[in-house]
């Protein structure tokens, strides 16, 4: 046996446990895209609810719902763009053992999260439910960064410390979403698309 | 299975089998349809290469039905593990002999 074969069969070994336990078609544009929806979402909220001081069940509402809306939205942009993208790279992008698993590891996190806060909302404690978003959004990150770009876990920890920063803020819930959803994204996107970018 | 010289596996020269040992240690458990599509293989190729290393006692096949569907899926043995790992290192220790 060759010098050089035995390393290409080191090689390929490591490819594919990667490949096989990792999901690898989360495109990087989408991310910028989503952040940049929320930042103009934000800036929406900002000048039509007057100020930045979400302080009263009306404006609640009001947030609660686009914020929903602009949930539904970044998920389909996303898988949109992430399929998009397996297709041109010709990436597996099937709804297989790896994909599942990586959509029950984020989504495990972001259900509990999202209980918890309709339940802060419905008993009108809204302090604290902009940080907690941001806290579980962090975690559902980290969590399904093992079976994906492992990077996808620096962006969780961003979000994680901007949460539990936000929760010892009053009244800060919409700059510390903007940040959170809005620049960080749009950062991180920049980072991942200059990493992984257009290469093939 | 015989050990040549370099204490490489004879069982893992083929890439097929490679890869399934492969896929197998990354992973706690794959089912049939997410190997095949990994290793880009036929139903009747992966099926003789998988048997193949579950008689060597590599590898544990479980088949179930989910609904009507039958449903295969693999595992990794400990057996398997350390053999698979000991061919690595072999792999390893020849190329720095060879530098």
């Amino acid at each position: 046996m060759e010098n050089k074969e035995a390393l290409n069969t080191l090689n390929d070994i490591k490819e594919m446990m990667e490949r096989s336990s990792k999901f690898k078609a989360i495109s990087g544009f989408s991310i910028i895209i989503i952040g940049i929806l929320a930042s103009l979402v934000s800036a929406y909220i900002y000048f039509f609810l007057g100020d930045y001081h979400i302080n009263t069940p009306a404006k609640w509402r009001t947030t609660v719902i686009i914020a929903i809306a602009l949930l539904v939205v970044a998920f389909t942009t996303v898988f949109v763009m992430s399929y998009l993208k397996a297709k041109r790279l010709n990436l597996r992008f099937t709804f297989d053992t790896t994909m599942r698993r990586l959509l029950l590891n984020f989504f495990i996190p972001m259900v509990a999260g999202g209980l918890l806060c309709i339940a802060l909302l419905t008993q009108q404690h809204y302090g604290l439910v902009s940080s907690i978003t941001l806290i579980f959004y962090g975690l559902a990150l980290i969590n399904c960064s093992h079976f994906s770009y492992h990077e996808l876990r620096y962006l969780g920890y961003a979000e994680l410390a901007l949460g539990l920063i936000d929760c010892f803020l009053v009244d800060y819930a919409l700059l510390t979403w903007f940040l959170g959803f809005g620049v960080l994204h749009i950062v991180f996107g920049i980072i991942f698309m200059l990493k992984y970018g257009r290469r093939k | 299975m015989i050990a040549n010289l370099d204490g490489l596996n004879k069982a893992f020269e083929s890439k097929i089998r490679l890869g399934i040992m492969s896929v197998l240690m990354a992973n706690e458990s794959v089912d049939f349809t997410t190997m095949k599509s990994l290793l880009e293989l036929t139903d009747g190729n992966l099926a003789s290469h998988a048997r193949s290393l579950e008689e060597l006692g590599y590898i544990r096949c479980e088949k179930k039905f989910i609904g009507r569907k039958p449903n295969t899926s693999y595992s990794i043995t400990d057996l398997g593990r350390a053999a698979f790992s000991a061919h690595i290192q072999a792999l390893a220790s020849f190329i720095n002999t060879q530098q």
